[in-house]
């Protein structure tokens, strides 16, 4: 026996049903062999997906719901054809018609019957397969987990809104306790405490303002340099107004402008970060 | 020849770009009834509002946008008129510019933002606030009111203000103040130059306080004020003959200098780190 000759007879041959030169032909021939091989698997696979593939309980209620129905209309239709039949002798072309409708209906069962056969062999695959691909596609690295949302503009920039009120009460605090009149050992405390905390606060101020800076710079890059420049003066005026107080603490009018310099740095800062400009 | 053919392109090119921007811009109008003292809000980021007053209880607000790369968000509440250029992503100044005109009742308090201005505001006696980094901004005509504006490098020229609350704060801009008086006016600059000239009013408090800017005043001789002219490190100059004043500070010749003129209704100081000061007599 020769392969064409095995596998024109192989369709009508089952596992022990084949003849002695068949399966000698098998086990000599590797290509029929691996046809003999697949065509098994296949056979087992369609079977198994068969069984897991049934519809789910909702298609049944469906084809249940419709056969309820016809049946319902079916025994309507006798009820009324033995009432019929009861009150008076119904004509030949009554009974033709009676016939006619139920052929009908006998007709329409049998296309939903197909209707759900169809239904069973095409019907979508159970959450359990999706689950699976789902776990093929995420090992391909194909399904990725959502990225998190970048956090946007408007609220980076506000990040930066607690700078206003935080500087300004430092400034406005670094100014009153640095610049506050006392009567006793005045020039010990400006000579020692006063350095000290200006330095500090002097860091805070530019680190502040640079910060300031690129968060403007980010929003409008043009703007970046008109705030550069104003704070630059602002700061000079913030320093020429210390010197003088730091020299005559009791002068109020040099305090007056410590207290304006303050202000115009703050107004500079609650434009910079105002959210309605640029 | 060649040169008309030349001319002629150009003619065609600058025709062709004129009307690409004209087709290019939006024009939108709103319209919102209002009642007695309404509040009405406009915020730009780039380009000018002007406000003038109209009759009536409406509020009309035409604006006309320059791109698609800006939309205006507008609400009312009550009372309240709130109307916001909205920038979306990719907008430029000059794409993302909207200019505005607003009519308001006379009534009606006015609050501008805007980056680049001009700001501009008349004829009202309602309140008005005017901010602005870099916007020249031009308050004229305006009566019983609070009038505050805030620039950085945005020059700001107020004129004709009566019975005013004024206070102006601006880092490097000149401050021009053109017969402004009332119960308030306080003018704090940085390096800009302040420039006031009128009466000083009668009965007001005037202060007007730099760092590095100069200030020039231009007072009419009939004027009625007490003043302390101070600058730290710069000079002051004054050409009224004052009465004696007492100063909580040692006068030190051309550096500070106070006293009164007439009655004294108002208070004038006048205050500079390091810039110049002058008192100057106008002249009839």
């Amino acid at each position: 026996m020769n392969c064409a000759e095995f596998q024109q007879v192989l369709p009508g041959t089952e596992k022990g049903g084949r003849s002695a030169e068949q399966e000698l032909h098998l086990q000599s021939c590797s290509v029929c062999s691996d046809l003999v091989s697949d065509l098994d698997f296949i056979v087992r696979e369609a079977r198994t997906l068969q069984a897991s593939e049934e519809p789910s309980p909702q298609v049944w209620q469906s084809i249940q719901a419709e056969i309820a129905e016809l049946r319902s209309e079916l025994d309507l239709i006798a009820r009324e054809a033995r009432a019929l039949q009861a009150s008076e002798e119904p004509s030949p072309a009554v009974w033709k018609s009676i016939q006619a409708e139920i052929g009908d209906w006998q007709t329409e069962m049998a296309s939903i019957a197909a209707q759900a056969r169809e239904l069973q062999a095409s019907h979508e695959p159970s959450p359990r397969v999706w689950n699976s691909l789902e776990i093929a596609l995420r090992e391909e690295g194909l399904i990725r987990q959502p990225q998190r949302e970048t956090v946007p503009m408007s609220s980076r920039r506000w990040r930066l809104g607690w700078l206003v009120p935080v500087a300004t009460a430092a400034l406005v605090a670094f100014g009153v306790l640095l610049y506050r009149p006392t009567v006793v050992n005045q020039g010990e405390v400006a000579q020692s405490a006063s350095p000290r905390v200006f330095h500090t606060n002097n860091q805070v101020s530019v680190k502040d303002d640079q910060e300031l800076l690129n968060a403007v710079g980010t929003r409008s890059p043009a703007m970046r340099v008109a705030y550069e420049n104003d704070l630059r003066d602002v700061n000079a005026y913030i320093r020429d107004a210390e010197q003088s107080a730091a020299a005559d603490p009791n002068d109020e009018e040099v305090q007056q402008y410590l207290m304006d310099a303050y202000q115009q740095k703050n107004m500079v800062y609650q434009m910079a970060l105002d959210r309605s400009l640029p | 020849m060649d040169y008309r053919q030349c001319a002629t392109r150009t003619t065609l090119i600058v025709m062709l770009v004129t009307a690409t921007v004209v087709v290019c811009q939006t024009r939108k109008e709103f319209r919102y009834t209002v009642g007695p003292h309404a509040s009405v809000s406009v915020v730009n980021q780039y380009g000018p509002i002007t406000v003038t007053p109209a009759p009536g209880n409406q509020v009309v607000v035409t604006a006309v946008l320059h791109s698609d790369k800006v939309e205006i968000d507008q609400s009312q509440s009550a009372n309240r008129v709130e109307l916001i250029s909205h920038l979306l992503p990719g907008s430029t100044s000059d794409s993302g510019r909207v200019d505005y005109e607003v009519l308001v009742p006379p009534d009606a308090s006015v609050s501008l933002h805007s980056s680049t201005g001009p700001l501009r505001a008349e004829k009202l006696h309602g309140d008005v606030t005017l901010e602005g980094a870099t916007a020249n901004v031009d308050v004229h005509d305006i009566s019983n009111a609070h009038v505050h504006v805030k620039t950085l490098d945005g020059p700001v020229i107020l004129s004709n203000i009566s019975d005013g609350h004024v206070e102006i704060t601006s880092i490097s801009g000149n401050v021009t103040l053109d017969e402004v008086s009332g119960p308030l006016v306080q003018v704090s600059s940085n390096s800009g130059k302040i420039l006031y000239t009128g009466d000083f009013g009668s009965g007001g408090e005037y202060s007007l306080m730099s760092h590095t800017g100069d200030i020039d005043a231009n007072v009419a001789s009939y004027a009625s004020f007490d003043v302390i002219a101070r600058s730290i490190k710069g000079r002051v100059e004054n050409d009224f003959l004052l009465g004696p004043k007492h100063t909580p500070f040692a006068i030190k010749a051309g550096s500070a200098f106070a006293g009164t003129l007439n009655k004294a209704a108002s208070s004038v100081k006048l205050s500079s780190f390091s810039g110049k000061i002058h008192l100057r007599k106008r002249q009839p």
